[in-house]
């Protein structure tokens, strides 16, 4: 560790480095902290999942019961309810409009209510297509009573002011959007529940009497799409194939990336040209890698040219196709490797520069062999940052993608990011995906916590 | 070994046996050297015979990319065809642009916020700098993928998704935890008594810092720019997952990649590692300044 020089202090204007990190930290939480909480959500709560069922035909009438999502009812009755007007044209939703009409009386004086639209004919509109004038329809039915009712306000359950005889003219001087509610009757855990609820939430069946629940307006803390992710078919292969990928890529890299740091520190003329040519991989995409080891295992590569060239095959062997998965993880292994060494290699020469001198000359002096003064110098005093960077990289092996994609196909051999991928892009099944999102943080939390633990009871028998 | 060069002017008389254990050590530090040359220079070929390769791909004709077995020999025909072939491919040159536009809005994005950041923790000492410090380190360790989708559904909900602004916040968002860490360093690496002389000459806090710090410290910023826009660049999940329409480079070449010839993606690929390898290069000073920070 290179000791940075100690902060310096100034005690008055105590509040400027708060106001320093106060732009980052609002990044952070808005960016980085809520959409992680976003993604937690996401995949343990499902949105409409229950639809609340009312006493009355009223948003604000008490609570009947709720039914889940899909449950099948029966529609006993069908009322319009006034709406306001932003939610007019919800999709699925059932309208019905009704006019405010003045017009001759049963009692002979002139009177005024609302109607609904059906039992007016409309005579006349005005230029631009308002109802201005009609007359009220005549009823067929002699078992119904043939006078039509005038509401207070619109909708079934106001007032009543007044009753209109079939046929009498009337001025039509206003109209309103009601949405229909339905009368519904469903059974949900042996529970039959009864009520009203709106018709945005239904879709109806057959002659409009049955129905069934389309989506709710409650969201409810569910499992399903974690149970949906275990019980996918790619979820175990691909948890499989991303462990089984960190256990073969690590400790690879954890060796070439010390042989290459000991190659860098051993101060050799050029060895600026060797450390370029080292980390040359860090600023490199991850897909452009996939492209590059594609191109030396497909089956027209340099693999199969080389081989050929020097006489040990006599026609192109196949490496990338589903009955030889094995060389697909040996091309994604070698492939990460190639990549992601540098990183480490970077961190080891940062710890290995703060590795005293004295110490690595003493080792020497008292003739250590190379492999004693790695096992019993370097690396117990690299342990830190060999700790920093076995974190970095098993989280950074979680998202190993692009690689696997390039070299697989996509499909043959499936890592967890490529899950995610898969489930958000060609599934469209944003929950789900959510939840592989979350079960990567999980593991990536638990190794964190694994490796930190390890190191420190490592420290404690050796101390 | 410096100390073992030291005993090799004897003032005195040196037996035999002396000389021989000189000799043998001198040979066993030559053999050492040879060896680690060795070694640095089989590594080199690992790194570099793939690049190569692909290099090798990109810089001739599309029916030499098609052609078994290839020949190891590179550039046989040196040409630009199948280079051309790619960036002529629909929806490249417009990724292209995509990309700059990303990566320009994040390094810009990210360095005028984490500066503050990186200034403050290395010249204050503030109760919770620590705390600070560590969630940073803890924010730089989690995986793209796992903020990717719920920004895409935040993103979808709110009407920005699929776009390049929308793309910038979010790699913003991932070279930021990076970002703030360099700077701290690279702010660390001006001592405070430079600003504080400064100052006891008559500059003010802010004159200290602009003629001061900040000529000192452009090289270092610069530094962790370029490397913001490298990260940008390269990132392909994100990009992959937030747009539609508006694709960077790596994302349409992903999306595009099972429908496409050997010819384009070869040539893709190479055209992707450019900025790497110009890159690398200028910053390769600032590499354990950079990344020595992270394993603190």
């Amino acid at each position: 560790m290179t000791t940075a020089p100690a902060p310096k202090t100034r005690k008055k204007m105590n509040w400027v480095p708060y106001l320093l990190i106060l732009p980052s930290l609002v990044y952070l939480a808005l960016f980085f902290a809520w959409p992680m909480v976003q993604g937690l959500i996401l995949s343990i709560r499902e949105d409409g999942a229950l639809l609340t069922v009312r006493s009355k035909s009223e948003q604000a009438s008490s609570m009947a019961g709720q039914l889940p999502r899909g449950t099948q009812v029966d529609i006993l009755q069908r009322q319009g309810n006034p709406i306001p007007p932003e939610s007019v044209q919800e999709s699925n939703q059932l309208t019905e409009v009704w006019f405010r009409v003045r017009g001759m009386g049963v009692e002979g004086q002139l009177i005024e209510g609302w109607v609904p639209e059906r039992r007016i004919r409309v005579r006349e509109s005005d230029e631009s297509g308002r109802p201005v004038s009609g007359s009220v329809r005549s009823i067929l039915s002699s078992s119904v009573d043939p006078l039509t009712y005038l509401h207070m306000e619109a909708g079934e359950d106001s007032e009543i002011v007044g009753q209109m005889e079939a046929r009498t003219t009337v001025e039509i001087l206003d109209q309103a959007t009601l949405e229909v509610w339905f009368l519904i009757h469903g059974e949900y855990e042996n529970k039959t529940i009864e009520g009203w609820v709106p018709s945005r939430y239904i879709s109806t069946l057959g002659d409009g009497t049955r129905g069934r629940i389309e989506v709710g307006d409650t969201s409810q803390f569910t499992t399903r799409y974690i149970q949906r992710m275990v019980n996918d078919r790619f979820f175990w292969p691909a948890l499989r194939t991303t462990l089984l990928l960190i256990v073969l890529i690590i400790p690879a890299q954890f060796i070439l990336a010390i042989i290459m740091a000991l190659v860098i520190q051993a101060d050799l003329k050029g060895s600026g040209i060797f450390l370029y040519i080292f980390a040359i991989a860090l600023g490199l995409s991850d897909l452009a890698v996939g492209i590059v080891w594609y191109s030396i295992f497909t089956q027209f590569g340099y693999l199969n040219s080389i081989l050929q060239g020097i006489g040990l095959i006599d026609a192109p062997l196949t490496y990338l196709s589903a009955d030889t998965r094995y060389w697909i993880l040996i091309a994604v292994w070698l492939a990460e490797v190639w990549r992601a060494t540098a990183l480490v290699m970077v961190i080891v020469v940062a710890g290995m520069q703060a590795i005293p001198r004295e110490v690595l000359e003493a080792g020497e002096v008292f003739g250590a062999t190379l492999w004693q003064r790695v096992r019993y110098i370097i690396i117990p005093l690299l342990r830190p940052s060999l700790q920093v960077a076995l974190i970095l990289r098993t989280i950074l092996a979680f998202q190993v993608f692009a690689v696997v994609i390039v070299l697989s196909g996509g499909d043959v051999m499936t890592v967890l990011a490529n899950e995610t991928y898969r489930q958000y892009y060609d599934l469209q099944n944003f929950n789900v995906a959510g939840a592989y999102a979350s079960f990567i943080l999980l593991l990536s939390m638990i190794t964190s916590f694994f490796y930190l633990r390890a190191v420190r009871t490592q420290e404690e028998v050796i101390g | 070994m410096t100390s073992v060069t030291r005993v090799q002017k004897p003032a005195v008389q040196v037996s035999p046996e002396v000389k021989a254990i000189h000799r043998h050590m001198l040979r066993r530090q030559r053999l050492g050297r040879a060896v680690t040359y060795l070694v640095g220079i089989l590594i080199s070929l690992w790194v570099l015979i793939p690049i190569l390769f692909i290099t090798s791909m990109a810089l001739t004709t599309p029916a030499e990319v098609r052609a078994y077995p290839k020949g190891i020999l590179p550039f046989i025909p040196l040409s630009t065809e199948t280079l051309e072939f790619f960036l002529r491919s629909r929806g490249i040159l417009p990724g292209l642009r995509n990309s700059v536009v990303v990566a320009v809005i994040t390094l810009i994005l990210s360095t005028l916020i984490a500066a503050p950041a990186g200034y403050a923790l290395s010249r204050f000492a503030f109760r919770g700098r620590d705390v600070f410090r560590l969630s940073i380190l803890a924010v730089r360790a989690f995986p793209i993928v796992i903020l990717s989708i719920p920004l895409a559904v935040v993103f979808l909900r709110t009407g920005i998704y699929d776009s390049v602004y929308s793309l910038a916040l979010m790699h913003t968002a991932l070279a930021l935890p990076t970002t703030i860490l360099v700077l701290s360093s690279v702010f660390s690496s001006v001592p405070y008594e430079l600003e504080e002389a400064a100052m006891v000459f008559g500059c003010s806090p802010g004159q200290a810092f602009r003629h001061v710090v900040l000529p000192l410290v452009m090289p270092g910023i610069a530094a962790s720019a370029i490397f913001t826009f490298v990260l940008s660049w390269n990132e392909v999940f994100a990009a992959t997952i937030l747009t539609i329409q508006n694709r960077t480079l790596p994302a349409q070449v992903l999306v595009t990649l099972n429908q496409s010839s050997e010819p384009y993606q070869f040539a893709g690929g190479f055209f992707m590692m450019i900025p790497a390898l110009i890159f690398i290069f200028y910053i390769r000073r600032y590499l354990f300044n950079m990344w020595g920070q992270i394993s603190k």
